[in-house]
């Protein structure tokens, strides 16, 4: 069967639905008479205003719906997609919601949350459909740990060859073993790089030093050059897949926590609307 | 040379292994290079470190800088070369090489052992692929989202609900340090509220509670009711609050709109909502509106008199043509010839611009309407508005002249020959003076009959007898013809009088030019922008609030309601 993409999920059904759901608060909005301009207090406004509420809150049950492994209450698959389109349709009901009114205020606030939100969701699809190909393109049938572990023997086998070769070349080569890293923090998880790598400097450097080489220390030379350079491959291959992984997790380090925020803000304009009615 | 190396190495249970090869050559190498013939793979040992010869037993040879150390002293003094009895050990690096009893056929023996080996721990890749993930770092979605939660709840809720939800940080949130309540604040108020906007409390006076009327009727004291007593406004407006129409935080130019959607729901069927009003239906300006209904005045009451439905006349009891005033020949002035008049001649608009100043005897006609009396003395006239004063004057003037006047002025005004009394030669007798008296008299009277009914006052007024006087009728000329609409002229000072006015060809002054709904329409379209048309909706010419019906306890409905229970 043909991979299926949340966003195509039966048959595009909950585009359909959002799509609805928009073009019916969009309709309504251009034929309502408010009794002085669109806000959110006119009855549509009411109205639109609890329909995004409704959505926020069912948006957010997403979270709890998704560790719900034993649930039969719909597949997590087509609760993501009636996820993504629903969020989506929420920007157009939450702004007509609001009437086009907005200043610096608790419910500026809302309404400005709830947009990074689905903004870091539009992202997070946009992740979720380009790069797990890539991941793929990347890895092939290895593994980040297989990598490493292939690694690892690269290390052993060229130190050993190394070792009869002069000391500034082992040096170059030693380093290559004894510091190179993967990861470690934030900057270097999520670019991929590391500008200071030793493996890449000694791939650079090791050409060059090994010019007054000849015979037998030549061809271990060559030997060990081969191994490092099969090792620069590997590392480079090893921090993208680190990488993609790491786009694959960073957006919801935004979507999850501005969206408890939204939940907060929401209630606040709840609220404070009620009291000051 | 032939020699017998020993390696030994350690069992994981730490049982010693040894592995026994030979080696010949004159001179055997040491060091981490493979092409030495003892070969130590270790990165602390150098690339070539010492050579081993026979030299009446072992010797081992520094080589270079990384040099054998001997594994007794207690300096680690790099030696040039070391005889290795048997017995005897000196340190290669990590190694320690020990003399051993040459066997059979061999020139000496060495035991090596790695004696320090490298931590095996340190060297490896996955060592230092610790972190991998995002996870790995200890970044908390969780603990981020709890933060966050409790910023946005303390920093927007908490802490300004202090005042109105009554919480022990009441005083310190009305602070002005403090965020306050201000920003609950949806929208900016009307101009008007602006002094009161940062003061949430003066509208929003209990939570959750709509605003109160109470609240605006604080300031709004003077505000009218649309309705007066007799339409039950209670009844009318059941239900309705200030904010039924007035909606402020929607910006700062108005708090309602200029919609007729209010106005017509009730006055599309005003008989239904309101039986006895006199106001017809209408719901659109262009296309349902009734005909203008004028205010005129009648003695001293006004009557509403509908244009087309009944016969409209202004009763001013002025007589006044318009036509004639206003010949493009221009009409006769006694001291500038012909002087063409227009409307602005007589109609000066006031300081507001929105009517006119009224028309003044004085200052508008009479330069040409003279109040003369004898046509011989011009400089001679009757003052206006006081008839009595006015029949007194002719008298006085007569007599004068029948007294004092010169031969010429004398035989002028009395048609007879002769001159003034007192400017005869002698005394006069007393038939004289009867004589002159009666002249004075019947002229006077016949002068103020000329002047009150045929030729100076009846030209303009209704003239009348009453107790033997004459009388004129007092001038009443309506101004505000349609009080309650918001109408200004300066709003159509762009536009010729006599496009609205049609007085051009009027000859009676109890024609009324005030322009019927149809001279409007020319401009004015209904509520739907039409091309060409200015768009009007109720708002433009009409008011709700109605300052001749003032709020009062009695118009609202709760009120009404807890008065009636009470009977």
């Amino acid at each position: 069967m043909k991979h299926q993409s949340i966003l195509e999920y039966a048959n595009f059904r909950w585009f359909k639905v959002a799509f609805a759901l928009s073009a019916l608060a969009g309709f309504a909005y251009a034929f309502h008479e408010p009794p002085t301009k669109p806000y959110g207090g006119s009855a549509l406004g009411y109205a639109l205003g609890g329909v995004a509420a409704l959505l926020v809150l069912w948006l957010l049950a997403f979270g709890v719906r998704k560790r719900l492994y034993r649930s039969t209450l719909g597949s997590v698959q087509g609760w993501l997609s009636a996820h993504v389109y629903l969020g989506t349709a929420l920007v157009v009901i939450a702004t007509l919601h609001t009437g086009f009114e907005l200043g610096w205020n608790v419910h500026g606030l809302a309404y400005v949350l709830m947009v990074l939100v689905v903004a870091s969701g539009f992202y997070g699809v946009f992740v979720y459909l380009r790069v797990p190909g890539a991941m793929t393109a990347n890895l092939g049938d290895e593994t980040l740990e297989s990598m490493l572990l292939r690694m690892a023997d690269i290390d052993k086998d060229m130190r050993e060859k190394a070792l009869s070769l002069p000391d500034q070349l082992f040096k170059v080569v030693e380093r290559s073993v004894m510091t190179t890293r993967l990861g470690g923090n934030f900057l270097r998880i999520v670019s991929g790089r590391d500008p200071g790598c030793p493996t890449a400097r000694a791939a650079r450097e090791l050409p060059e030093l090994a010019k007054s080489l000849t015979g037998e220390p030549a061809n271990v030379n060559k030997e060990v050059y081969t191994l490092l350079l099969e090792k620069n491959e590997l590392l480079a291959r090893a921090r993208r897949a680190m990488r993609h992984k790491a786009v694959l997790d960073l957006w919801l380090y935004f979507h999850v926590p501005l969206s408890i925020a939204l939940l907060a803000a929401l209630a606040v304009h709840v609220i404070t609307v009620f009291i000051y009615w | 040379m032939k020699l017998l190396v020993i390696t030994q190495t350690r069992s994981r249970a730490g049982k010693p292994l040894q592995a026994k090869r030979e080696i010949q050559g004159d001179w055997l190498r040491v060091g981490r290079a493979a092409s030495c013939e003892i070969h130590l793979p270790d990165p602390r040992v150098a690339l070539h470190q010492g050579l081993i010869a026979l030299r009446d037993g072992i010797v081992v040879y520094s080589e270079g800088d990384a040099a054998v150390v001997s594994h007794t002293a207690t300096t680690r003094k790099a030696l040039r070369s070391a005889r290795l009895k048997p017995g005897a050990t000196v340190n290669v690096g990590p190694y320690r090489f020990t003399g051993e009893k040459a066997p059979e056929g061999f020139d000496g023996a060495i035991a090596i052992e790695l004696v320090k080996p490298l931590a095996e721990a340190a060297s490896g890749l996955t060592t230092r692929a610790g972190r991998l993930t995002l996870a790995s770092l200890k970044l908390s979605k969780r603990w981020t989202s709890w933060a966050l939660l409790v910023l946005v709840l303390a920093l927007f809720f908490a802490l300004p609900a202090g005042r109105i939800l009554d919480l022990p940080w009441r005083a310190a949130s009305q602070s002005p340090g403090v965020t306050g309540d201000r920003f609950w604040n949806p929208g900016p108020v009307v101009l008007a509220h602006q002094p009161v906007e940062t003061r949430c409390a003066a509208c929003h006076t209990s939570a959750f509670r709509h605003v109160q009327d109470r609240a605006c009727l604080e300031c709004h004291a003077a505000v009218g009711h649309h309705v007066g007593p007799e339409l039950k406004p209670a009844a009318l407006f059941q239900g309705a609050r200030c904010a039924s129409c007035h909606r402020d935080h929607k910006g700062v130019r108005a708090t309602h709109r200029d919609d007729d959607g209010f106005c017509i729901a009730c006055h599309r069927d005003l008989g239904a909502k309101a039986r006895g009003t006199q106001a017809e239906n209408a719901s659109d300006f262009a296309s349902d509106h009734p005909a203008f209904r004028l205010s005129l005045l009648e003695g001293d009451s006004v009557k509403k008199v509908r244009q087309g439905a009944d016969e409209l006349a202004e009763s001013s009891n002025l007589v006044f043509p318009h036509a004639p005033h206003l010949d493009p020949a221009g009409v006769k002035s006694p001291s500038r010839g012909r002087v063409a008049l227009d409307c602005g001649a007589c109609h000066k608009p006031d300081a507001s611009r929105r009517g006119f100043e009224p028309v003044s005897m004085e200052r508008h006609c009479r330069e040409c309407h003279r109040l003369e009396f004898e046509p011989a003395v011009t400089s001679r006239e009757v003052p206006h508005g006081k008839p009595a004063e006015a029949v007194t004057l002719v008298s006085e003037f007569y007599a004068s002249l029948a007294l004092n006047g010169v031969k010429d002025s004398f035989e002028k005004a009395f048609g007879v020959p002769g001159e003034g009394l007192l400017r005869r030669v002698g005394q006069p007798s007393e038939s004289e003076r009867r004589v002159a008296l009666e002249l004075a008299k019947k002229k006077a009277g016949r002068v103020a009959v000329d002047l009150f009914e045929v030729r100076v006052c009846n030209t303009c007024h209704e003239v009348g007898h009453e107790d033997g006087a004459w009388t004129i009728a007092p001038v009443r000329i309506a101004s505000r013809w349609m009080p309650q609409a918001r109408f200004t002229h300066r709003s159509h000072a762009q536009s010729k009088c006599a496009d609205c006015h049609d007085v051009a060809r009027s000859m009676d002054s109890s024609d009324v030019a005030i322009p019927e709904i149809e001279t409007c329409r020319k401009c004015h379209g209904g509520s739907k922008p039409v091309e060409k048309k200015v768009t009007s909706s109720c708002m433009l010419c009409h008011g709700f609030h109605d300052p001749s019906h003032p709020w009062s306890p009695g118009t609202k409905p709760g009120a009404v309601a807890e008065a009636r229970g009470a009977r």
